[in-house]
């Protein structure tokens, strides 16, 4: 593991943040597709209001541009492992209720997933360099999904996926701020201007 | 002469300028008597005057009949001074004002401005809400222009709406308007600034086109903006169209040579939100080359005697010619 200050961690650095960006930008825009065919599939109103959704991190952030690098990383990391174990449920309920006759949803959720899981690996790398040391994930077994009727499961998904969504930008900045300011920049502020 | 004011329903009463109560008079309105009943001594009483009560008002001593008082009685609503412009025009309650907001600095806010699609000829108050959740954020007004006001974003990344409402209120009624939108939804940058396009020495087809970033975008290192450049040459009217992820400059190759084009260039975030309206246009044309000066050394030669009779520099292509003395010379030898 390079010290975070040598000049091929830095190299290191620039290249998994730029490849992370390309990710997350590439994952945002497949969200973006899945929504379309969940909403469709699920005979659901594009236009909705879901209330926010237990379990399911919020991408919405207060002094976002004070964080640290560290924290950036931790957060991000957080939120795309609990969305693992979400797609996980989600294209688990979706292959109970719709099963066979279901050629797209299930397909675009299982390459979304498969993105997710890429992009916390990638996180992992990241907070590696920086000398941190990875949080284990939060045990073996992952949270039984809550007992909801069949319709609160469609719009949960929704929730789920709209927050994923807008995560998928919210790391496109973090990636971008965190490139910005180099590795081992988690002890010194991010960018400290006044929102 | 005198013009009294009255308000619809009021009651007027009206004396014989210096009479007596008891005085002997006779009232006139508008040429016609008028009964005693309305008379309280030589007081005319009026009661709950309406519209067709205007007009003009005189008083005349019983026997002599001189006049000793005149009005002209005006009987109105809400009277204000109109202005030269605004006679003629009514004043009403305001329709349902026109409202946008819009995000072209962020991550650090939006503002929100408003107007009325037409006049109501007296002063509006109006009031505006923005409600995040179940949060109210305060709307700053801004000095200039009047009719906006901005909000600072307190939370980036929300998937909460915004929700902002409009109330215009004046002395006649009120109005209002709401709108509701995403964090991302109103984010649409100024367009791009200085905006240039030169032609590039010994490039006929070739323009080079150079911006920078609208001044109101806070941090483009952090959020980025990607352009879009449109050119045409002035004689057609189909667009050519560049989309640019980086870099504020671009090369055109492929200008038809010598025409004149016009060039603009729009922004949008990388990620989010919409274009910005086009830049200012410029216009521009490439490179040509010079046409040469042909410079010719001629030797006039007596075409009789085929002797050398003056030389001299003949500038373009003429070969043959009359000279002043009447000679006629050809050209023998050419030198560019």
């Amino acid at each position: 593991m390079a010290a975070a200050d040598t000049p091929s961690a830095s190299l290191r650095h620039h290249d998994l943040c730029s490849r992370g960006i390309r990710l997350a930008r590439k994952m945002r825009s497949d969200v973006t597709d899945l929504l379309d065919i969940y909403v469709e599939r699920q005979g659901l109103d594009a236009s909705i209001s879901v209330a926010a959704v237990e379990g399911v991190p919020a991408a919405a952030a207060e002094r976002w541009a004070e964080q640290t690098g560290t924290q950036r990383l931790l957060d991000n990391l957080a939120a795309y492992r609990a969305f693992r174990v979400l797609l996980a449920q989600m294209l688990e309920e979706q292959r109970e209720q719709l099963g066979d006759a279901d050629s797209e949803l299930g397909p675009a959720l299982a390459a979304v997933l498969l993105q997710v899981s890429a992009f916390a690996y990638h996180l992992e790398e990241l907070l590696e360099l920086e000398s941190r040391r990875v949080p284990a994930e939060e045990g073996s077994e992952p949270p039984a999904p809550p007992r909801l009727s069949l319709f609160e499961q469609k719009l949960r998904g929704l929730g789920v996926l709209r927050e994923l969504a807008q995560w998928a930008v919210r790391s496109v900045r973090d990636l971008r701020q965190l490139a910005k300011h180099g590795p081992g920049s988690s002890a010194a502020l991010g960018l400290a201007e006044s929102q | 002469s005198h013009i009294q004011y009255e308000r619809v329903g009021a009651d007027v009463t009206m004396k014989c300028g210096s009479m007596d109560w008891d005085a002997a008079v006779t009232w006139m309105a508008n040429g016609t008597d008028i009964d005693d009943s309305h008379l309280n001594g030589s007081y005319l009483i009026l009661k709950n005057v309406d519209l067709t009560q205007s007009g003009q008002y005189s008083c005349y001593e019983g026997s002599s009949w001189h006049l000793k008082y005149q009005t002209t009685l005006r009987v109105g609503g809400c009277w204000k001074k109109l202005d030269v412009k605004e006679r003629g025009k009514e004043v009403v309650p305001p329709k349902e004002p026109v409202l946008m907001c819009r995000s072209n600095n962020y991550p650090k806010g939006f503002y929100c401005s408003w107007h009325l699609p037409s006049p109501t000829y007296i002063p509006n108050i109006f009031n505006i809400s923005v409600i995040h959740g179940t949060r109210e954020m305060v709307c700053e007004k801004d000095v200039f222009p009047k009719n906006r006001c901005h909000i600072r974003y307190l939370q980036l990344f929300s998937t909460v709406k915004y929700k902002v409402t409009l109330t215009v209120t004046n002395a006649l009624g009120k109005n209002s308007t709401s709108l509701t939108f995403d964090e991302f939804a109103i984010v649409k940058p100024d367009p791009p600034e200085s905006v240039v396009a030169k032609p590039v020495p010994n490039n006929p087809r070739r323009l080079e086109v150079s911006w920078q970033n609208p001044s109101s975008w806070p941090d483009p290192e952090s959020f980025p903006l990607k352009f879009f450049l449109r050119y045409r040459p002035l004689i057609l009217d189909q667009w050519q169209h560049v989309e640019l992820s980086d870099g504020t400059s671009h090369t055109i190759t492929d200008a038809y040579a010598g025409k004149e084009y016009i060039i603009q260039v729009a922004a949008k975030d990388n990620d989010i939100g919409t274009w910005s309206d086009w830049s200012v246009a410029v216009h521009a044309t490439p490179w040509t080359e010079e046409p040469k000066h042909l410079t010719t050394e001629v030797q006039i030669t007596d075409p009789v005697s085929g002797l050398l009779a003056e030389t001299g520099m003949i500038d373009g292509k003429k070969t043959a010619g009359r000279g002043l003395n009447g000679a006629v010379w050809l050209i023998s030898r050419a030198v560019a």
